[in-house]
């Protein structure tokens, strides 16, 4: 996958540049907020459930301020990514104990008709490796800068 | 546990592909996946709130196809793609009941 592919599913209205919550649950919470207001999921209960559930498997909190939390729920038709930054940085259980400043929530029905769902996320992960334009992602004020930022700066 | 038979149902079916279908990608991507064991457990708890009956359906239907729950979507049986009467999408969308499709009888869930 190509870094525009990804760019191309993210949307404005999916993105949070000032997250407010404290608290991991508090996190999955407002990511998937945005997705109730768009219309996107039929119950915000069940996408938080599997979510969490996600999260006993294993921390998405990937280490470098960066956490990706992600699943495949009968919940939502599409795809779907919500980018949340956190000023202040929140604890997601990340195996460097690093607060989790960067979010991306990944969502994606079982039957994913272009199979995008792995291939979104080894572009996520990959795309936050470089530490000079992870912290240009996180100092985004807004949508414009972070898609910038994100496809090279 | 508030939740209802099919949204149940439906998280049971998410966390049993999410244990089968992306552990091993999600390891080489560098993801976590120590807690197997726990989020069987986890399973087995939210089966626990599932009727036998329903239970059984759902086993069933599981030795036949990897999804025995299926969206529906513009009336039609995504598992089979059969178009389905309309009355049954407007008792399906609120009722606590499970329907299956007529065709392929798997469990139907009304995304939209
Ligand atoms: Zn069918």
């Amino acid at each position: 996958m190509k870094i525009n592919e990804l760019v191309r599913i993210l949307k404005p209205e999916l993105f949070i540049p000032g997250m407010q919550s404290g608290t991991k649950p508090a996190v999955l919470d407002e990511l998937v907020q945005p997705l109730v207001t768009g219309g996107f999921v039929r119950s915000k209960g069940l996408v938080i459930e599997t979510l969490s559930k996600r999260e006993t498997l294993g921390s998405t909190g990937i280490g470098k301020g960066v956490a990706v939390p992600h699943c495949r729920t009968l919940a939502v038709s599409d795809l779907h990514i919500v980018v949340g930054i956190s000023k202040k940085g929140v604890d997601f259980d990340a195996l460097d104990k690093k607060p989790a400043q960067l979010f991306f929530l990944i969502v994606a029905p079982p039957l994913d008709g272009n199979n995008l769902y792995l291939p979104v996320l080894g572009k996520v992960v990959e795309s936050v490796r470089d530490s000079k334009l992870r912290q240009a992602m996180i100092a985004a004020p807004d949508f414009g800068s972070f898609l910038k930022a994100i496809q090279g700066g | 546990m508030t939740r209802n038979l099919i949204e149940l149902m439906v998280l049971y079916q998410d966390l049993d592909l999410m244990l089968k279908e992306t552990a091993e990608a999600e390891a080489t991507m560098g993801f976590e996946m120590e807690g197997r064991e726990k989020l069987r457990k986890a399973m087995d708890d939210i089966a626990k709130n599932i009727s036998p009956r329903f239970l059984r359906t759902y086993q069933r239907l599981h030795t036949r196809f990897k999804r025995p729950i299926v969206p529906v979507q513009n009336d039609v049986c995504l598992g089979c793609f059969a178009k389905l009467p309309t009355s049954y999408g407007e008792k399906g969308r609120k009722d606590q009941m499970i329907y299956t499709c007529e065709q392929c009888g798997r469990i139907l869930y009304w995304v939209e």
